[in-house]
């Protein structure tokens, strides 16, 4: 279970994933699922600034996406970096060609009251849905403050059982995000430690595989243009974005702008900085890699010269 | 007055201003002004309550002027509003006109429940349109507004209708009618198709007619969750809350901590229909609004220095310019090529023209194009009475060769259109009906874009030469058929040409004659030449040799000619063969001076000798004898055996006298048989006598004539010469006579002297 599912409320339908046809050009499918961070897309979508050389692939789920890729179904996804490079060390090559946002907050450790601080964690039961984004949550937490994956229990749970898991006393720490964050906290449950205090380490970003990077760079830049579009809408013109985000996810508009606080939006400026030659993506990227294959989740380390691609970023937005 | 205490004293007079101003306000209250957007009762009612709300909170009192966008204008341009709440793209308006920065906050409004900092623009249409269902159906539509300066009223549906390509101001008639209300009703009342309100307004009014929307339908209608209102665009931030620069800012931080200190329940929140403050929006989304409908404050494109434009786009501007350069200097080179081909080719145009030679252009087997000279050679008048016709317009039938003229131009130009240049003589005929030999060449031009190439024929006129070599060829049959030999020599008389003639007359062939001298007279030789050269001509006759070896007779007359300098450079000379002519001509003389039977000298030779052999005697002293003879018994032998008989007597007796005298003396017959002797250097009279008596045996020896012996015999009468008085031939002639007739008389066969006794 991914922890966005939570968002699906109102499942878009997942369009036929069938054949594009060979004749004329075919747009670039580009998978996609409701996020905060993705929003942006559905935005320029909805006001029409996606060129017909870009198609949206709506999934309900990261996992959508990530299959999609690998069946050659999709040629671009928005999906998070740890999920890229699992893509990538699975056989498909990846350009990381836009960062959608930075968690700043988004994903926390909920603990019993008991547990005051970060090392009272050692030995204890955490709830952590390990092969989503909370498994790297979890590793680079447990790398800052010292302690490696066997010296703490993991329970690996899907993040909505885990209220049932914590009232059965099954776990004394869960990594989850909204909305169960705040049912545990209801419960009794403390933030320790949430995502804004390990910055620029979660990212959501826009990937294309290397074939639709080499062969089709006019679709690519207009997905990446859409992008900032509708991010430029998100960002200037909130009073309206809210409440197409929240139509669109079926929640209120409060919730979306709550959501908004949890992530960064990186602007045109920021990508640059992000997609760089050892820039942040690449360092962290690197790093994630180290992670998911020491904890085994991870077989083969994706093998690339450069996995951000910042060519693809338009000069401004108009 | 210095500047420095110029400038110090502003700064006072300034400061004691302002502090007038804040204890004016703290002493009177302060204004808050606000927008009228529906009619001002309604917004009187609805909005005394907060007003007193502030009152109350800040302690100041707060007097509420509510007012529609001009007054507000005005009362803000006499400072007499302190705090304004209006729609956002008034505020725009107003914050450019003055440069205000203060937004205080901005208004949260709440409905039924449901709050909300967003403001959108409604499309009405009435609820019978069908034929208006998408934004593109506005298109052309008569459109109510409350104004310009509305966000929700006009902006917001204005941008949504340009992005579905529709440009109201272009497409669309507009009315203001200032109010909500007021476009709504317009809407239903039909006045116009299409009425654009903000959000809630609609709502309002519903709470006091439930059944309006039963005849209203919204355009495009968004379905936003969350939203309290009805939708037909994107959404805006709310009104703002401002504050004037002139307001004391403790004033100003009075009222904005009463602002966000008024709570939803409270009573001045409801009547108002707020749910309260929040702290200023981003109205930017506002600014780009207006900025892309190009309305005010954004009518206005900023002027943009060329500074500006050369710093943005210098290295694009450095390439239009250069590109620009560049295309003037070729646009410049290309219009002088232009001037210079146009020059050449009027030039060129004049020259052929011009040019003697005729020349035409043939496409498609029709002339297109021709010079004066064409015109000129057939006798035409213009140039357009040759074009568009063909060549065998200008023809005859058929060529001098026999084939048609049609059928040989259709030849000629199919080879010309294989590529082949075509050369040939042509008959054409002139306008007058004349005709004139050309030298026609005919020459593929091959133009772009067209498959067969074009023909461009020239003619030369050769009706002259034509002529000339007709001449030649008569000239030639008359050289070469002449009876007369004619040949012509270089210079030194040299043979260069000879006909036909020559060959037969002199027996040379043309190959041995060429080369060497003509026939010349062996005397004179090649000074005839010099003759010819010096008199223009010399005639002569001479004689000369046949090839094989008789002899010949020729008239030859040779003529100079002379080159356009006047030095020679021929000679032409004729010759006829006159041989037979001499010869006839020798006859007739033989003829006149001797007897013709018997050959000897006739009378009138006798008389020319007597006289020259006299004149000889004269001179050299010596004595000649005239003896004159006389057959005696000669008829009766002529009547007995015939003339034949006596002929053939005459001839031998003549032989044998002739052979009895010297070579020196002359026998002659003077008719019948009746002969005179002159014998020359007489020695004496002895010598004579014998001579005489010589004659008469032979003259009495048998003749045999006519198978007859026939005997003759003479009588002599002799005379001699000088005497003792001068006397001529005939006396001399005379006194023989007269002496023969003496000795006839004397018995015949006798000799007798002459004597004057006249015996």
């Amino acid at each position: 279970m991914n922890r966005r599912h939570f968002l699906q409320l109102s499942v878009a339908a997942v369009s036929a994933m069938g054949l594009g046809g060979c004749s004329g050009p075919v747009p670039l499918r580009t998978g996609i699922h409701p996020w905060i961070g993705y929003e942006p897309l559905y935005l320029a979508e909805e006001f029409g600034w996606l060129p017909g050389s870009v198609e949206l692939v709506k999934g309900a789920a990261a996992t959508d996406s990530m299959r999609g890729l690998l069946s050659g179904e999709l040629d671009a996804a928005a999906i998070t970096l740890d999920e890229a490079l699992r893509v990538f060390s699975e056989g498909v090559p990846l350009r990381v060609v836009a960062v959608a946002d930075v968690s700043v907050g988004a994903d926390v450790l909920v603990v019993k009251p008991d547990i005051a601080s970060l090392s009272d964690l050692r030995g204890c039961s955490i709830g952590v849905e390990l092969a989503g984004v909370s498994g790297v949550m979890l590793f680079a937490m447990l790398e800052r403050i010292g302690l490696t994956s066997d010296q703490v229990s993991l329970v690996d749970l899907p993040v909505d059982r885990h209220l049932e898991a914590w009232h059965n006393g099954d776990i004394d720490a869960s990594i989850c995000y909204e909305p169960t964050a705040s049912l545990l906290a209801q419960a009794g449950g403390s933030r320790l430690f949430d995502s804004s205090q390990m910055p620029d380490t979660i990212f959501d970003v826009l990937v294309v595989t290397e074939q639709a990077a080499r062969r089709r760079p006019d679709a690519v830049r207009d997905l990446v243009y859409g992008h900032f579009r509708g991010l430029r809408h998100l960002v200037r013109s909130m009073h309206d974005a809210v409440y197409r985000v929240a139509t669109r996810q079926g929640v209120s508009p409060d919730a979306v702008r709550q959501s908004l606080a949890t992530v960064m939006l990186p602007e045109l400026a920021a990508n640059q900085r992000y997609l760089a030659y050892h820039g942040r993506i690449e360092v962290v990227a690197r790093r994630l890699t180290e992670v998911l294959i020491r904890e085994g989740m991870m077989q083969t380390a994706p093998v690339y010269e450069r996995l951000a691609d910042p060519s693809f970023l338009p000069r401004s937005v108009s | 007055m210095s500047f420095r205490s110029f400038a110090y004293s502003l700064v006072l007079f300034s400061a004691i201003a302002g502090a007038w101003s804040s204890t004016v306000q703290a002493a009177q209250g302060v204004t808050l002004g606000i927008f009228a957007y529906r009619p001002e009762p309604v917004i009187q009612q609805r909005y005394a309550p907060l007003a007193d709300y502030l009152s109350h909170e800040s302690g100041l009192p707060v007097r509420l002027l509510v007012l529609n966008q001009e007054d507000m204008n005005r009362a803000l341009a006499t400072n007499q509003i302190d705090f304004f709440l209006t729609n956002p793209s008034h505020f725009l308006v107003i914050r450019s006109d003055r440069s205000l920065t203060g937004v205080l906050a901005t208004l949260e409004r709440d409905w039924q429940g449901q709050s909300t900092g967003s403001i959108g623009g409604v499309i009405l249409t009435r609820a019978g349109r069908d034929d208006i269902n998408r934004l593109e159906d506005v298109r052309g539509k008569s459109i109510a507004t409350p104004g310009m300066h509305f966000l929700g009223g006009y902006q917001a549906p204005a941008l949504e209708l340009m992005d579905a390509g529709v440009d109201i101001l272009r497409h669309n008639r507009v009315v203001h009618l200032n109010s909500h209300d007021r476009v709504i009703r317009a809407v239903q009342t039909g006045d116009t198709d299409i009425g654009f309100i903000r959000t809630g307004v609609l709502e309002e009014l519903l709470l006091g007619s439930p059944d309006l929307m039963a005849g209203l339908k919204v355009v495009n209608q968004q379905q936003l969750s969350g939203y309290p209102f009805v939708v037909s665009t994107r959404l805006y931030p709310e009104w703002p809350f401002v504050s004037l620069p002139h307001v004391d800012s403790r004033v100003v931080r009075r009222i904005a901590s009463a602002l966000f200190a008024l709570e939803q329940d409270h009573p001045a929140a409801k009547a108002a229909y707020i749910r309260g403050f929040s702290p200023p929006a981003d109205y930017q989304s506002v600014e780009t609004l207006a900025r892309t409908l190009r309305m005010a404050p954004y009518d206005q494109v900023p002027r943009v220095t060329w500074l500006d434009v050369l710093n943005q786009y210098r290295v694009w501007g450095i390439t239009v310019v250069l590109l620009f350069i560049s295309l003037m200097i070729t646009s410049l080179w290309l219009s002088r090529q232009r001037r210079q081909l146009a020059i050449e080719e009027r030039r060129l145009r004049g020259l052929i023209a011009s040019w003697p030679q005729p020349m035409l252009m043939i496409r498609d087997a029709a002339l297109v194009e021709c010079n004066r000279a064409a015109v000129e050679l057939v006798s035409y008048t213009s140039e357009a009475s040759l074009l568009g016709k063909g060549l065998q317009a200008f023809s005859p039938h058929s060529q001098p060769d026999g084939t048609s003229s049609l059928q040989k131009m259709d030849t000629l130009i199919r080879r010309v259109g294989a590529g082949e240049v075509a050369q040939c003589e042509w008959l054409l005929v002139r306008s007058d009906g004349s005709e004139v030999w050309v030298d026609m060449t005919l020459a593929p031009v091959y133009e772009k874009g067209q498959e067969a190439p074009s023909i461009l024929c020239s003619w030369y006129d050769i009706n002259r030469r034509k002529h000339a070599e007709e001449r030649q060829r008569l000239a030639l049959r008359v050289f070469e058929h002449a009876r007369e030999a004619i040949f012509i020599t270089d210079a030194h008389g040299v043979v260069m040409d000879i006909n036909e003639a020559y060959t037969r007359i002199t027996g040379r062939e043309h190959r041995s004659a060429v080369g060497s001298l003509p026939p010349l007279p062996l005397d004179e030789g090649s000074a005839i030449l010099i003759a010819a050269r010096k008199h223009g001509v010399w005639a002569g006759e001479f004689a000369s040799r046949h090839w094989d070896g008789h002899a010949t007779m020729l008239s030859l007359t040779l003529s100079s000619v002379f080159d356009d300098h006047g030095g020679l450079s021929h000679f032409v000379g004729t010759f006829t063969d006159i041989t037979q002519l001499k010869e006839t001509e020798k006859q007739l003389r033989t003829l006149a001076h001797f007897d013709a039977l018997t050959g000897l000298p006739n009378r009138v030779l006798f008389s020319d000798r007597l006289h020259q052999s006299m004149a000889q005697a004269r001179r050299q002293a010596y004595q000649l004898a005239v003896i004159y003879i006389d057959l005696d018994h000669f008829k009766p032998v002529n009547d007995a055996f015939g003339h034949d008989a006596g002929d053939g007597l005459l001839i031998e007796l003549a032989r044998r006298m002739r052979a009895t005298l010297r070579e020196e003396d002359t026998l002659a017959r003077l008719g019948g048989d009746e002969f005179a002797v002159i014998v020359v250097n007489v020695a004496d009279e002895p010598t004579l006598q014998a001579l005489l008596s010589r004659l008469l045996i032979t003259v009495s020896e048998s003749v045999w004539v006519a198978d007859h012996s026939v005997e003759v015999s003479a009588s002599l009468g002799y005379t001699l010469y000088p005497q003792d008085i001068e006397m001529d031939g005939d006396q001399l002639l005379r006194q023989a006579d007269q002496a023969m007739y003496h000795a006839k008389r004397d018995g015949k066969n006798r000799y007798c002297k002459f004597s004057d006794s006249g015996t």
